[in-house]
């Protein structure tokens, strides 16, 4: 019984099966928020999408003829299991790389804690600074500048996790007090944080004066939860089997 | 618990990232870009359709659109 006792000594699984692992959490992650797509944020789309249609002419996408509104549904949960496959598989990567420095004993605990760090950096620091907006939302012409400012904002959120996860880093390394740690570590999110809210350039587009506020909250709270839902199920998925990837050596 | 056995426990070992899966997880953000930001200007007219048959996702995952 030699191996049993290998077995229970943690390993380091390599690149290839773990990528596997965690593709096939991000195919999770997305059917779970695509659902919650279809059953919680396409309620709040459709009264948008209604103001648009008393506007008359809406803007550009008015010409529904192109894809239709039952196959836009499809492509909502279609797309929503796309980006997180996408994620699943960046996600991988950072995590073979940091593994080793992520707190947590098991995979399972790490894999949750990089999840969180990807569900704050690419869903709650966006929804601070640039809260999603249905559709009757959004001039057409600042297009550009919106992507600009979203990119700046994903950019900011990373440049924050790698920052307050080296300073953290350094200061255990010091033998400073876990407690100082967790509040130097606290300052620092706190503090980069506001300046990306207070630096980045905020969304130029006005909310029309039609659009009603529960119509656009309503919204951004189902987006937020759909995103919440992506990155749960993807930290706890990619942690459940890159766990048992893990001990099975 | 001898110290050895502790500095397993506590530390994992790390795992050698090779160089395709950073350029794996660089063309999987490209094609998100492509199908969530794209307005046609490198898909052309296929990217008419895909940006619309995507536009449920495009906002409610937060992206800028139209």
């Amino acid at each position: 019984m030699a191996t049993a006792v290998e077995d229970r000594a943690e390993t380091a699984p390599r690149f290839a099966p773990l990528l596997g692992r965690f593709a096939l959490a991000g195919v999770v992650a997305g059917a779970a928020s695509g659902l919650w797509a279809l059953v919680v944020t396409e309620r709040a789309i459709a009264p948008a999408l209604a103001l648009e249609e008393a506007r008359g002419s809406g803007h550009d996408h008015g010409h529904e003829e192109l894809v239709s509104r039952s196959t836009q549904l499809v492509g909502g949960f279609l797309g929503t299991v796309f980006a997180a496959v996408v994620f699943s598989v960046v996600v991988a990567a950072v995590y073979a790389a940091v593994r080793h420095r992520l707190p947590g004993r098991t995979d399972a605990g790490r894999a949750a804690v990089l999840a969180a760090i990807g569900f704050g950096v690419f869903a709650l620091l966006p929804a601070v600074k640039m809260p999603a907006n249905p559709p009757a939302v959004g001039d057409p012409g600042t297009v550009g500048t919106r992507t600009a400012i979203y990119i700046a904002v994903l950019g900011a959120g990373v440049v924050t996790a790698l920052l307050v996860s080296a300073m953290v880093g350094t200061l255990r390394a010091r033998g400073l007090h876990p407690s100082a740690v967790a509040a130097a570590g606290v300052l620092a999110t706190v503090a980069l944080v506001a300046a990306t809210v207070l630096l980045v350039p905020d969304n130029p587009d006005a909310i029309g004066a039609d659009v009603p506020a529960a119509v656009v909250w309503d919204f951004r709270l189902a987006s937020l939860g759909q995103l919440a839902v992506l990155w749960t199920t993807l930290g706890l998925t990619a942690g459940y089997l890159v766990d048992r990837l893990a001990r099975r050596g | 618990m001898t110290s050895a056995q502790h500095t397993r426990t506590r530390t994992a070992p790390a795992i050698a990232v090779p160089a395709w899966a950073w350029a794996l997880a660089l063309l999987a953000l490209f094609a998100l870009y492509l199908v969530a930001q794209d307005d046609g200007a490198v898909l052309a007219s296929a990217g008419d359709l895909a940006h619309e048959f995507f536009h449920d996702a495009r906002h409610s995952l937060g992206m800028p659109c139209h």
